[in-house]
Parts: structure tokens; sequence; C-alpha cells
């Protein structure tokens, strides 16, 4: 019976974070398509996020808008808050929580530059700002109060190999702070961000239809992942670790790795272009032992 | 007697069993009785079968002495020779002494046998399952699981021997027992002795000295204790005893050991200083001459340390240079400190003594800074990476001090990944992006208006989508996989484990026999084969009959790739007969 109560205050004073980073960028091949999904989408993301509230008086939540020129914070808001009206059968957390991402998100598509060619969405920014918020709220915790934070980014852009570097970046960082990073594809497989997942512990999760979208969110997203070993969920597919060559941006299986600077080649080269380390050429191997020759190169 | 092949180490006569007068005999390798008038011995035991012996308690009428033996059965002999009760003590103490130095022998050479056994087994868990499921059950023989299972252990611990070393509480497990009359009785085994031997190197050098010439064994362990030797903190006032003297030997060997030095100058603390401050600024050399506290007690205790770990480091040199030699006092008093392993080129220049000419000692010295420097090049030195820089060598340093400047170009490529294959293609849009801009702005001033019906999800596409995300949807393939595992109980995979475990380990030796190039391969692959086919019939048909009842989804899929293994083997087994058959015709 103890026990049982120990454990009761433990869930009490436990806060689950749910950051939410929302692609919004209208080069995504669905909005293309029909603008009217990105309204969908975000009704069902809206949804979500006050069904996450509404599992546990202390849960968090935040939403963030990646699109292609900036990102936003679309709640909480850090100062004003939106007026609310008395809206009959919802509950005021709820409504604020709506009010507040709908305003926001209207006015960033109100005054976004016009584009004319598809671009890049700036989901590694977008994920380093959440990263950065769950560092901030993670420091100023009451004492004795445990947080459980996680990432849940719902996107149908390409990838981003010009963000390559930021995107390593934030998935180790996210494993080192013990963030779980979780994947909603709505268009396309995504290995960089499967990576991300795999390494964090996340369920990475390509949607078929679009249309169910919230039955996916609900189903496979809602629960913690310290519960979700207990349930069957979608078994994570292989993920592609490979590494791309230096000289042709390709991914290769068996390749070349300068021993100076690390960069990676597929063809073998006396002289690194990256740091011009001269190579030692490798002859045939000794038959006798190890003789001692002098030498200036390295490798 | 005279036409058995032992010796006889001890005969006495007047000794009854069983209510029959006759003589006992204490032979090489038994003790026997036999009795008056009769031309055949009795009573045999040998010495492997015997586990000890009693004698009966002081005080008792009878005067006896029992054997017991391994298998539970006891010999009683009964003294009764007519001379007296003392006579009688004294015949039992003969016969009871010399099987006390006779019986270890053979003792520790038929408990070592069973010792090893189980010492392996209980390292060796997994072998320990393997002798359960293979010895236990049949299958096989003990001398074949020993003889060809275990060999590779069995071997392996020969080789790992190592000498035993002294408890540093054995004096203190002595513990002396009153024989009634005011006096301390001590029982002294062999064990006791060669410890005493090995931490006193004086007393061995005097017991080889008086024993048996000037005084009996007894006489000299008793003058041992009485001296109080090693009760004593090295004080060398007092009366003349034999080991007065082990005390100033002791010292004389231990001022020999600090003169002689540690030998490897990397190691030698006297050769160190230790500066606090930099070079310039007026720091006096580091006065080694320690003041001394002048607590007589603090020196005496500091030198028994310092003699002990002396003591410690010899026996670990000699057996590290000569495992089977055994530890010569002698040589050890007096002798020099082994040479440390590292030291090169300085191995004639080791053999140096405490007697050391001063020309010896010059060119000793103008040889270490030499051998420091080769050993610190060695260390620093790899062949893939070529010669080290010295600090000697200006040239050579500021030229590769030059070509080691770091510069990197084209630092962009470590921020890209790959090359995306697909780029956003604008031909299937429907409109261009900046149409698709405004309507989303269209959109979203709608999104405020209450009024407006909002669609979250219909149901039907609710419902295609819990379809997917259960067990047997188009998300779920992976699922079927994480359930086999489930259905198995825990006791059936442990079981199955242990299986897959000795059927490899039969299966091992059975393939190691082709090609069956002699007739020793020939002959056990038949005995391998025979031996599967008794695994099988003794292990695997028992745990697929309760499989196929107790688990009724998997039934015999369980066992399958077992009974393909041995169907593989059964199969490889008859084409070689087959083949032999042919060959023979």
């Amino acid at each position: 019976m103890e026990a049982d109560q120990a454990a009761s205050k433990e869930a009490e004073s436990c806060i689950d974070l749910l950051v939410i980073v929302l692609d919004t960028n209208p080069s995504q091949h669905f909005v293309r398509q029909n603008p009217q999904n990105l309204t969908q989408i975000l009704e069902a993301v809206i949804a979500f996020g006050n069904a996450h509230l509404m599992q546990k008086a202390q849960n968090k939540l935040a939403v963030v808008s990646c699109s292609h020129h900036a990102t936003n914070f679309l709640y909480p808001l850090p100062r004003r808050q939106v007026e609310l009206r008395q809206v009959d059968g919802q509950y005021e957390a709820f409504n604020l929580v709506e009010k507040t991402v709908k305003q926001q998100l209207g006015s960033i598509l109100m005054n976004a530059p016009r584009l004319s060619a598809p671009c890049e969405s700036l989901l590694a920014g977008s994920m380093s700002m959440a990263l950065c918020y769950i560092s901030r709220l993670q420091r100023n915790l009451a004492p004795g109060v445990k947080m459980h934070s996680r990432i849940l980014v719902v996107t149908g852009s390409n990838e981003c190999a010009s963000q390559y570097m930021t995107f390593m970046n934030v998935f180790f960082t996210a494993q080192k702070l013990g963030i779980t990073i979780d994947t909603c594809a709505l268009d396309k497989t995504l290995s960089l961000l499967q990576q991300g997942c795999d390494i964090t512990s996340g369920q990475f999760l390509k949607v078929t239809q679009l249309d169910g979208l919230l039955q996916y969110l609900l189903w496979v997203f809602l629960p913690a992942p310290q519960i979700r070993h207990k349930l069957v969920l979608p078994p994570p597919p292989k993920v592609d670790y490979r590494a791309s060559c230096f000289c042709h941006r390709e991914l290769i299986d068996i390749g070349y790795v300068c021993s100076v600077c690390l960069s990676v080649f597929c063809k073998y080269s006396p002289i690194c272009t990256t740091c011009h380390t001269i190579f030692k050429n490798p002859g045939p191997l000794p038959i006798k032992g190890k003789k001692k020759k002098k030498t200036d190169k390295q490798m | 007697m005279t036409t058995s092949s032992e010796d006889v180490l001890l005969q006495m006569g007047e000794v009854r069993y069983k209510k029959g007068d006759g003589t006992l005999y204490v032979m090489n390798e038994r003790v026997a009785w036999m009795a008056e008038h009769r031309d055949t011995v009795t009573v045999s035991h040998r010495y492997a079968d015997i586990k000890t012996q009693k004698i009966s308690p002081e005080g008792k009428p009878k005067v006896q002495l029992q054997v017991v033996l391994h298998d539970g059965n006891t010999s009683t002999f009964h003294f009764v020779n007519r001379q007296g009760q003392a006579a009688m003590l004294a015949d039992r103490d003969k016969v009871k002494e010399l099987l006390q130095q006779l019986l270890p022998n053979f003792k520790r050479k038929v408990d070592k046998d069973l010792e090893d056994k189980n010492r392996i087994l209980v390292e060796n868990p997994n072998l320990l399952q393997l002798y359960k499921d293979l010895v236990i059950t049949k299958v096989l023989t003990s001398d074949e699981f020993w003889a060809t299972h275990a060999k590779d252990h069995a071997l392996k611990k020969m080789g790992r021997s190592q000498e035993i070393g002294v408890s540093g509480a054995f004096l203190a497990d002595i513990k002396p027992q009153t024989d009634g009359c005011n006096g301390l009785k001590y029982n002294l085994t062999s064990d006791v002795i060669h410890c005493i031997f090995k931490t006193y190197p004086a007393v061995k050098r005097k017991h080889f000295e008086n024993v048996p010439a000037k005084m009996s064994e007894a006489e000299f362990w008793t003058k041992f204790f009485q001296s109080h030797y090693f009760h004593r903190d090295r004080l060398t006032a007092g009366t003349k005893d034999i080991f007065t003297e082990c005390g100033k030997i002791d010292d004389q060997a231990l001022k020999a050991a600090v003169q002689q030095g540690a030998g490897d100058p990397l190691l030698d603390l006297k050769k160190f200083e230790d500066v606090p401050l930099e070079e310039g600024f007026g720091s006096v050399a580091g006065d080694r001459n320690v003041v001394n506290s002048g607590n007589i007690v603090h020196q005496n205790m500091i030198k028994r340390f310092n003699q002990h770990s002396i003591m410690v480091l010899k026996t670990c040199a000699n057996v590290t240079s000569a495992p089977s030699t055994m530890t010569n006092g002698t040589n050890n008093a007096n002798g020099p400190v082994s040479q440390s392993a590292y030291t090169n080129g300085m191995n004639g220049k080791g053999q140096a003594t405490a007697t050391a000419t001063k020309s010896s000692s010059d060119q000793v010295d103008k040889d270490e800074p030499q051998s420091k420097k080769q050993r610190l090049m060695e260390k620093i030195h790899y062949v893939d990476l070529g010669d080290p820089i010295l600090e000697g060598d200006d040239s050579a340093n500021g030229e590769k001090a030059k070509s080691k400047h770091f510069e990197l170009s084209k630092v962009e490529r470590y921020l890209n990944g790959p090359v995306q294959n697909s780029m956003y293609d604008n031909h299937n849009d429907p409109m261009s992006l900046e149409e698709v801009q405004y309507k989303l702005v269209r959109n979203s001033e709608s999104w405020l208006n209450r009024n407006v019906q909002r669609t979250f999800i219909c149901s039907k596409a609710a419902v295609n989508a819990l379809g997917e995300l259960s067990p047997g949807g188009s998300m779920m393939r992976g699922f079927q996989e994480q359930s086999a595992g489930q259905l198995v109980p825990n006791d059936f995979q442990r079981e199955l484990r242990h299986l897959y475990l000795s059927l490899s380990e039969l299966l091992k030796h059975f393939w190691s026999c082709f090609p069956p190039t002699s007739e020793e391969l020939e002959t056990k692959l038949q005995r391998m084969h025979e031996t599967l086919q008794r695994f099988k019939m003794a292990k695997l048909v028992p745990f697929e009959n309760r499989a196929m009842h107790e688990l009724s989804p998997l039934r015999s899929s369980l066992t399958q790739h077992l009974n393909q293994l041995l169907r593989t083997a059964n199969s490889k087994f008859a084409t070689w007969k087959e083949r032999k058959l042919r060959n023979t015709r």
C-alpha cells in the first residue's frame, strides 16, 4: 500500500512536456495539391495537443511552426495572452490553445514573403529551438519535480541535405539530454529523421492516408515514451546509417577515411583534398615481420 | 615377506585385530596386518584408500589406532605390548607418526583428481550443463566426456597453475593443546613446516644443520617455540640460543639487499630528485638524510616490514625466473636480487653484488643514462609513425613544424548530407506557389470563425487507420516475430537452449572427423554417430513429445531445425559408409 502511495506521489510530481514542430512550408507536396489540407492538419494537431493536456493536469504543451523563412512559437506566447470569450461546451485551457495557435499561424501566413520556387523547410533550426525551450524549462523546475520531454515533428517536406550537420547536432544533443524525438512523415520517407528517432528511442511513422492523421497521432504518439514498451506499436523500419562521400555526395558502403581530418571518400587518392595530407602508398604486405622505415608520410 | 616387492618401513608385533594376535606392517604403498601362524595377509589397505586415522583418547585402558577408509569402512588395531602401558603408547605413536608422514602423499593425489574435475565444472557453467545433459542421461560415459569434450579445459587448467603463497595467519592457526599436566602440545603438519621454512629461511638452514644429527625433530621444534623467535621484535639481546643468531643473519641479509639496490635505474627511489622550485630560484639540493625519530620500537617495526617485503619480492622473482625451482634459503639470504626484465643491455652488469669494486660502480653509473634514454625511446616509437622528433635536432624540428600547419579547404563538405534524389517538382501542381500562398491566407481568415463547420476526421478514415495499426495490418508486418517469442514458456526456452548447446557440441566433434584419413578417425566417427543416435532417443524425442502435447500452436516446428541438423549428419555418415563399402569391395 505504501508503494502504491509512493508511485502515486511520483506520478503527481512528474511533468510530461510535448513540443510539436509543425511544418507550415507551402512548398510541401500535399499543400500544393490542395491548400485545404494544411487546415485539416492544423485541426488534427490542435486536437492531438489538447488530448495530451487532457491526460494529466501537470502536462505541458508547446507548438513551434517551421516554415521556409522563419521559426516561430505558436503556443505558448511569451508575454501577452489572447483575449478569450466564454465558449459553451469547451474547456477554457483547450480554447486558449486553439485560439492562440490559429491566430499566430494566420499572422505568420499573412506576413510570409512571396515564393516563386519551392524552398526547404528549416526543420533543423526549429528542432534546435525546441531543444532550447526544453532546456530552459528544465533549469527552472522546482526542486523535486521531474520532467519528461519529447519532440514530435509533423512534416511533409523532402530530405534537407543542407542541414545535415545541424540535424546531427540536434540528434546527439537530444540523446544526451534524454529527449525523445518522434516523427510523423506525411509525404516521403526521411532517412535523416529516421536516424534521429532511432538513436533517441523515438517512433518514426509514415502515414499512408492523410485523412486519418488524427487517428495516427492518437494511436501511435499519444502514449508517453515510458509506457510504449507495454504497447504493440508499428515496428521501426530499417535505418540507413551510411555516410556520403565528400566528392560525389553519394551514400557509400565502403570508403576511405582520412585519418587526419576524417573526410570520407569513395575512391583512394594519394592526397587528401580537405587537409592536403600526403598518404603513404599501400604497398605489398611485408612477408617477414615489421621493418622500421624512415618515412615522412602519414596515414 | 622376502617374496614381496614392497619395502617394509615398519614392523610392529603384538598387535591385535578383531580379537586375533598378529603383526602390523607399514609398507611403501599400504598398511597390512598378518595374523600369527598364518602365511597370508589378512588385512591390507592402500594409502590411497585411507581417508584419515584416529587414536584412542588419553586415559583409556585400551591403546588403539583406527584407520578410516574413503568408503566408510574402518579397521581398528589394538596394541597389546606385554611390557606395559608405556610400551603400548610408544608402539602406537611410532605407527601413527609414520602414517602421518606417508598419508599426505597419496591423499593429495587422489583428492586432486576429483577436485580438479569438480573445479572445472564449477568454473564453467556451460560445461556443467553439458555434463548433466550428456553423462547423467548415459548418452556418453564419464571417461569419454573427460577425454574428449573437456580435454581443452583440463589442458588450460594445467598450464595456468601457479605456486600457492603463504597465508598471513598461518602462525596464528597453530593452536597448542594442553596435555593435562601444565604442558603445551603443538601439532605440526608438513604444510605448516613448509610455511615456516618459507617465511624464515634462517630457520630452515638451522633445521638442515641440526636435524637429525644433533637433535631430533621434536626437540628442534620444541626449542623453536620456546625461543619465541617468531614473537620477538628482533631485539638481539637475550640468552644464548641456536635461534639467537637467526636475527643477526636476517639483519645482515637486509643490509646486503639495501646495498644491492633496486637494479633498475627507473625504479630506484634513491636516485630520484624532487626539487620544489624552478631552476635559478636558489633552491638547495634535496637533503636526503631524513631525521631519525630515535624511537627504537618504530625502527624495529619498520625493519620488520621491510624484511617481509623483501621476502615477498624474492619469492615473486624466483617464481618468474624458475617456476620449478624450490625456494632456497641459502641463496636467498646471500644472493643478489633478480634483475628487472625491462633492463636492456644491463644483464651482464646486473650480476654485480655488494662486493662490487669501485671501477665497476663507475661503469654502471656511466651506462645508466644511456639505458634510460633507450627505454624511453622505445616507449615513444611506433613503426607506422616514423621516428619521433627529438629536441636536439633543430633543423629537422623547424622543417617539420612548418609541414604540420593544419589547413582545411572546402570545409562546407562537412556540413552537407547526401544529395537528395527528388527535387520539388512543379509539373504536377495545379496552381503556382503564389496562388497556394494566397489561398492559405484566405483559409486562415476563417480559422477563428466559430460558425464554419470544422472537420477533424471522418469515421471511415479513422477505421482505415486503425486497421493498418492493428496486428495483421500493413504497418504491423514485424509483429508476428515478436509474438512467436511469447508463445513459448520460459522453461521450454531454457530446455531448448540446452538441447542446442549439447547437440552443437556433439556435432562439432562429429564433423571434425571428416575427412576420415586414419583408422583412429574412422573409429571416432563411428562412435560419434552412435552417440548422436543415443542423444536423439534420450533427449530430443522426449522433448519433442512434450512440445507436441503442451504447445499446440507450434507443435513440431520448435524442433524442426534440430532434426534437420541430425538428418544432415546422418546422411553424411551414410554416404561415407556406402563409399567405404564400395572401396572395400
